[in-house]
């Protein structure tokens, strides 16, 4: 798990304005954070696409935008990240909580790594958000890495500098409710 | 009930106002008045959000607005692109931003694809739908006079604003991005655009 409040501070270093996005469990206490702080503004949307093209319009003003979202909403994103940000190369941070990675963990872990099937897709103790999360982002061609803890937190100020030297969005895969 | 208007607004009654008072707002544009608006501005200050995201057109306005607090941002959206993210209506309002002003430009097709019919064609209130969401200024038109004897009042003051007005369907094609456009905005990438207009505002 990482630290809402780090992750916070860790924004306000990379010059971060806005948070656009939409909570859930994951986020939540970064989202609390937010609601009390006044050096970066939350802009809260209704379906997670629109977050991607809100933080675009908001870099072609000037500012400095990231996105918070669950991978769900990511996955409902498709046409959003691709038609805006990706298409318009714009430098952009998305920070997306992962819903169902310790369930996918734990069964990935008890075999080699293959393509799931379409049973696994529905079983109750696995999450198909989650086994599809990696495989969309690689295919969608967004580079990501991973906070897991506390000692991933320099991975944010990275995840800037790429997506900056590269003009295209990059991801951090958030693993565990923030705290 | 259907909603049909007795009178109709040509694009041209739509833009041409428009473009002669937009001063240095910003104008984002999409869909079917791409290309007419193109005819009527090629300022610094215009994107055309072509070749991107299906109906993320007024949510992108609505970043740049929230950007740009000191400039008005003029969004021209399209019914059929309205309706795919109606949500964004109640992020406007939300958002808070006072210098956003949202047409949606009616015309219940969705003409560049061949004219096919929006859902519930002729049955949707888009000024309802702006209220329901938050919207306090709201404005509906089918009078090109009335329309063009508003528009000033419709550009000053607080927002955020929004605009519907009935037009006529037309036959604009699809929408490209090349050097055989005629509009200035339409002739570089959308990458060259978006970039292209945060230097303009913010250098």
């Amino acid at each position: 798990m990482v630290c809402a409040k780090s992750v916070l501070e860790e924004l306000k270093a990379c010059g971060v304005t806005h948070v656009v996005g939409l909570a859930d469990n994951s986020s939540a206490a970064l989202m609390a954070l937010l609601a009390n702080d006044d050096s970066i503004r939350f802009i809260g949307v209704t379906r997670e696409g629109e977050a991607f093209a809100l933080a675009s319009g908001l870099w072609i003003g000037g500012k400095t935008a990231v996105v918070v979202a669950q991978n769900t909403g990511f996955l409902e994103s498709g046409d959003g990240l691709r038609g805006t940000a990706q298409r318009m190369r714009i430098p952009l941070v998305c920070l997306i909580t992962y819903r169902g990675y310790e369930k996918m963990r734990r069964q990935s872990a008890k075999a080699e790594p293959r393509p799931w099937t379409i049973e696994e897709f529905s079983r109750a103790d696995l999450d198909s958000a989650a086994i599809i999360t990696e495989p969309t982002l690689n295919a969608w061609n967004v580079p990501f890495d991973f906070l897991e803890t506390d000692a991933d937190l320099p991975k944010i100020a990275k995840a800037f500098s790429r997506a900056e030297r590269e003009s295209r969005p990059v991801a951090l895969l958030v693993t565990g409710d923030m705290r | 009930m259907r909603l049909t208007a007795g009178t109709m607004m040509t694009k041209d009654q739509l833009l041409k106002p428009l473009a002669e008072l937009r001063g240095q707002s910003v104008v984002v544009t999409c869909m079917s008045v791409t290309r007419p608006w193109g005819t009527y501005s090629s300022s610094d200050l215009d994107f055309a959000s072509a070749d991107s995201a299906m109906g993320h057109t007024a949510d992108l306005a609505l970043g740049i607005a929230l950007a740009q607090p000191q400039r008005k941002v003029i969004c021209l959206n399209g019914d059929g692109s309205m309706l795919m993210t109606l949500g964004t209506l109640a992020t406007v309002t939300a958002a808070g931003t006072k210098n956003f002003v949202l047409f949606v430009v009616q015309n219940d097709t969705y003409e560049i694809t061949g004219n096919q019919e929006i859902p519930a064609a002729g049955r949707i209130d888009f000024p309802l739908l702006a209220r329901g969401a938050g919207f306090r200024r709201v404005y509906y038109f089918e009078d090109p006079d009335l329309y063009r004897r508003t528009l000033p009042e419709m550009l000053s003051g607080e927002g955020p604003v929004f605009v519907a007005v009935r037009v006529e369907k037309g036959s604009e094609g699809p929408i490209s991005r090349s050097v055989k456009e005629q509009s200035r905005y339409l002739r570089v990438s959308l990458a060259q655009s978006a970039h292209d207009l945060r230097k303009a505002l913010t250098s």
